[in-house]
């Protein structure tokens, strides 16, 4: 059996593989979104300290950061027909791509959630004082005054978390979603030449995420306040 | 809900079996990658030509494509390559006698090593830059500022982004079971379809990775607390 | 016997020193004074070399330290024989006081330790911190960190002592504190040059002022000489702004404006 490394056949796999990124870059999008709303809410029971979802929220927070994707793939995919079950509705056969999108939306809503909520703290009650100060309502204040300033603050830290995700997305494909990763299964199984595929995919990855990276710096250039670097020998002495 | 939680028991007891190796495969690639660090803060730090731009390619390449790309890419290109080299200096290797697991640990001790790479990098950035200059006042050299004042804080800056990393790394382990490595989810996917029970597994799985994560988080939490004498705000 | 030739040094194309000389004798306390932006800080610091001009010359004892031809070696010994005490303390936060203070004994001056904490246990006493050597800085207040910053200045012992508006940070009731530890020590015949804005801390116990204005020295001189008979206009000016009398003569402007 001759497995020769054939960088032709990268060629070949690189638009196949690319036809799938828009179905990545899919779930990407819709589970962030969704995440989003979810993380946002959670957020605010924790940051309000509202009883009951309060706790309820840090456990759902600290079960998602405490296992790892494959798992929560895993169950999604097999615990959502085992529930619906419970009130009489079959959905053993629901394409694993909403499985997907739940789990990443689910997921990501907690480390959203995180993230907002520390952006929150980190306004400070000098902001809120002077809010209230003028009359404003709680939620007034949180809308107009807090909210926005968290949002600038943490644009740095969702640019590094989406590109993360992007990488979460990867694993999809374990339980049968055809995204580009999926496709890079099947290309493997009609050719046979495994190596290829992964430095096709790889490329791809790198690419996205990079730009992604730019896309973001782009962004953040508003809200950042010049790093100087400290390490020792960059210090001009 | 059909929920045999009896069989949750069982698949536990089978995993934690395998929980040392699945430790071992979370330690090993960070242990390997906080050197592979230390040498690229090293050439970073000094701008060593040629070497300072390839690290800064390994790192942004490390970080920006996920973890089950670096596996297969050493899992797969590792022993082809091996397998050339060994012909071309006329010796007998045979690849396939290597444990998967230690293609495993390999690739994700280059993963790692980028990842420690930033988080040593933004703790030395943290670091309040008026006491480094109050260390030079002193007459102290750029070696003894390092060690002595720079390098305790930034340590110290960083310690809870390394523990995120660890609890990251001990999630990672889990793509190993693609490649068939027997450590948690790989048996809970073989307990699973000896008995069709996939959703007991993987919640005995989960339950398993969830308590190893509050672990590591507990003993941060106790670390936090030793050194926060000095770092109250006053 | 302390010199500076000519100092200049550019931030980002702005000049911010524009040819400064500035002498002090063994035992004077000098007191730099100035608007924002004259270029007193950056003076200072370049003194010890935190920054490093363009051009200029450092005389320090009987060494010449040409700012074009440094090398570590001479940059290292210059920091050997000058300390310097800044703004905002930065004292090292993940030391005691005691080790703070024995940090460069030990490290630059290769002192045993049991001769390192002796001398820092009796600089320290005598900044009146000798209850708190255990103590991490976060525990203490501004002014009492900032008195730990000049144990640590003096116990290296040096030739000269750098203030950078030592008590620009303090809340006004501790920098009354520091001041006195200023006093004693100056009285003890210590080398200083002072950037503050302290002006009766200039007025009386500095033995040289020097006004600097956008880069350049505008003036010096005895401290009677500078509040009492400025010369330059630039400096009447500043003095006007920072005199108590300004604000008074404001209250009385209001005063007669309102019954007319």
């Amino acid at each position: 059996m001759d497995k020769y490394f054939d960088v032709t056949l990268i060629l070949d796999f690189l638009p196949k593989l690319i036809k799938y990124l828009p179905t990545t870059l899919y779930i990407l999008t819709l589970s962030l979104i969704i995440g989003f709303v979810i993380g946002l809410l959670i957020a605010l029971t924790k940051i309000y300290k509202v009883p009951i979802l309060n706790q309820l929220s840090t456990i759902y927070i600290s079960f998602f950061r405490g296992t790892p994707i494959i798992i929560q793939l895993f169950i999604v995919f097999y615990g959502i027909p085992a529930i619906t079950m419970l009130m009489g509705i079959d959905t053993s056969n629901i394409p694993p791509l909403y499985a997907a999108i739940v789990t990443y939306a689910l997921g990501s809503g907690a480390s959203i959630a995180e993230i907002i909520r520390g952006a929150v703290n980190s306004v400070g009650k000098d902001q809120s004082d002077a809010a209230y100060s003028i009359a404003l309502t709680k939620r007034q204040t949180f809308v107009r005054v807090i909210f926005p300033q968290a949002m600038y603050q943490a644009l740095p830290n969702f640019g590094n978390t989406i590109i993360g995700f992007l990488k979460d997305t990867s694993l999809a494909f374990t339980i049968g979603v055809m995204d580009m990763s999926g496709r890079g299964e099947t290309l493997i199984s009609s050719s046979n030449h495994s190596l290829e595929v992964y430095v096709s995919l790889a490329i791809i990855y790198y690419l996205t995420a990079i730009l992604l990276e730019k896309l973001f710096s782009k962004v953040s250039q508003l809200t950042r306040k010049g790093d100087s670097l400290t390490t020792v020998y960059d210090l001009k002495i | 809900m059909n929920l045999d939680i009896p069989f949750i028991g069982v698949a536990l007891q089978a995993m934690v079996k395998v929980i040392p190796l699945t430790i071992l495969m979370t330690i090993l690639p960070i242990i390997f990658g906080l050197l592979i660090a230390i040498v690229i803060s090293f050439i970073q730090i000094r701008h060593i030509k040629f070497m300072e731009p390839l690290s800064h390619f390994y790192t942004s390449f490390f970080r920006s494509t996920p973890a089950i790309l670096h596996i297969m890419l050493i899992y797969l290109g590792l022993p082809a390559l091996i397998k050339l080299v060994a012909d071309l200096m006329y010796i007998s290797v045979d690849p396939n006698k290597i444990p998967v697991v230690v293609f495993v640990i390999m690739a994700l001790s280059l993963t790692a090593g980028a990842y420690l790479i930033e988080i040593i990098r933004s703790g030395i950035i943290s670091v309040d830059h008026g006491q480094i200059e109050a260390a030079y006042s002193t007459g102290m050299t750029h070696k003894e500022v390092f060690q002595r004042i720079l390098l305790p804080q930034a340590i110290d800056i960083a310690f809870p982004n390394f523990t995120n990393l660890l609890i990251g790394f001990l999630h990672t382990t889990s793509i190993a079971s693609i490649i068939a490595v027997p450590e948690i989810t790989g048996t809970a996917n073989i307990v699973a379809a000896d008995n069709y029970s996939f959703l007991e597994a993987f919640i005995a799985a989960g339950i398993i990775y969830w308590i190893l994560s509050l672990i590591i988080e507990y003993i941060q939490s106790i670390a936090e607390k030793r050194r926060s004498v000095y770092k109250e705000e006053f | 016997m302390f010199q500076a030739k000519n100092i200049v040094k550019s931030f980002n194309g702005i000049e911010v020193l524009k040819g400064v000389d500035l002498s002090v004798k063994t035992g004077e306390v000098i007191a730099i004074l100035g608007p924002s932006g004259s270029g007193k800080t950056t003076l200072l610091r370049s003194l010890n070399l935190l920054e490093k001009p363009e051009q200029g010359e450092i005389i320090v004892g009987n060494k010449l330290i040409n700012v074009n031809k440094t090398n570590q070696q001479d940059i290292l010994e210059l920091r050997k024989r000058t300390s310097m005490v800044f703004q905002h303390y930065n004292l090292f936060k993940h030391k005691t006081i005691l080790q703070n203070v024995t940090e460069a004994l030990i490290v630059v001056q290769k002192k045993t330790k049991k001769e390192a904490v002796k001398i820092a246990i009796s600089e320290l006493e005598k900044v009146g911190l000798g209850d708190k050597l255990d103590q991490y800085p976060s525990q203490l207040s501004g002014g009492q960190q900032q008195r730990a910053g000049i144990a640590r200045a003096l116990a290296i012992n040096p030739e000269i002592i750098l203030f950078d508006e030592p008590t620009a940070s303090l809340d006004p009731e501790l920098v009354g504190e520091v001041l006195e530890v200023m006093l004693k020590i100056a009285n003890q015949g210590v080398t200083m040059v002072v950037v503050t804005h302290e002006m009766e801390f200039a007025k009386h116990v500095a033995d040289k002022v020097v006004f600097m204005d956008q880069g350049k020295v505008i003036e010096e001189g005895t401290p009677h000489e500078i509040f009492n008979y400025p010369k330059q206009e630039r400096t009447k000016k500043f003095l006007q702004k920072v005199s108590p009398d300004y604000i008074f003569k404001l209250k009385e402007q209001r005063q007669l404006q309102h019954t007319l």
